[in-house]
């Protein structure tokens, strides 16, 4: 009896922590969302513009100046990371769904096996 | 424990056929997305006018402008003299840290653009509020119905 009620409390605790990190997942996830379509706008902006305007980086309180070019690449790439970082959090975030589930229903059984054994006594 | 509500692609759900603990977290949730709504709007708002504005100061950045004296704010509180060196001119921020130039026609249609797009945006999630308030509304009566139909019982 005691160690069932062991078992589930360790589970809840478990459950709670892979909750914790899927929260936190899914909040990244967001983040990463929200970055891809602000790069995606600054991709578009750069394309609009002609090969020969000024194009100036943020760097702490300095613009430095660039090369449209660069500042195309720059883009393109940051893109491509963030593409790559969505992927594997898509990922993270399929396991722990995956994780919660597992705990849920292991839980569940351990209830019922607490229910069956007050039962009988 | 939160479970994930019982709704991505199963459109059509018998409300009736739910239990009221059910309805009550599906109210919630509902309730939930509509004020996120409303905060998007309004943050949007605030980005509309930002726009709005920068759009209204390049009026005022003339030809006939050039070489007269401004103070350019150094801090919130200090400013120094200078002079408007160039008014065909000017730098806006593109995002990321990415500053173009811009002639002011360029910059003009800009803003246009900007204003547009976040018009566009609001315009979809005052849609999709809509229709979710639509359905909070729905959900709120047939709660009530249970709830009658429960103290009749009782």
């Amino acid at each position: 009896m005691g160690d069932v009620q062991k078992k589930i409390e360790n589970e809840v605790v478990q459950l709670k922590g892979t909750q914790k990190e899927y929260q936190k997942a899914i909040s990244t996830r967001q983040q990463l969302d929200a970055q891809l379509n602000e790069n995606q706008v600054v991709k578009d902006e750069l394309n609009l513009l002609s090969e020969d305007r000024k194009i100036y980086k943020a760097i702490g309180p300095a613009l430095i100046k660039m090369e449209i070019i660069e500042a195309k690449q720059n883009v393109a790439k940051r893109i491509d990371y963030i593409n790559k970082e969505i992927k594997r959090f898509d990922e993270i975030i399929l396991n722990l769904e995956k994780k919660q589930d597992g705990h849920r229903e292991t839980l569940h059984k351990l209830q019922q096996d607490k229910m069956k054994t007050s039962l009988k006594a | 424990m939160s479970q994930i509500p019982l709704e991505p692609n199963a459109q059509q759900i018998d409300l009736t056929t739910l239990s009221l603990p059910q309805l009550t977290q599906l109210k919630q949730q509902l309730d939930q997305e509509l004020s996120l709504f409303q905060e998007s709007l309004q943050s949007l708002k605030l980005a509309q006018n930002k726009f709005q504005s920068s759009g209204e100061c390049l009026e005022k950045v003339t030809p006939e402008s050039q070489g007269k004296s401004i103070l350019v704010p150094l801090t919130g509180s200090m400013y120094v003299p200078g002079q408007l060196a160039d008014t065909k001119h000017v730098i806006i921020d593109i995002g990321t840290g990415y500053y173009a130039e811009q002639d002011i026609e360029g910059a003009k249609n800009y803003f246009k653009r900007k204003i547009a797009f976040v018009t566009e945006q609001m315009e979809k999630i005052q849609v999709i509020g809509l229709e979710k308030s639509k359905v909070r509304d729905t959900v709120a009566e047939v709660m009530e119905l249970k709830m009658q139909a429960q103290t009749a019982q009782s």
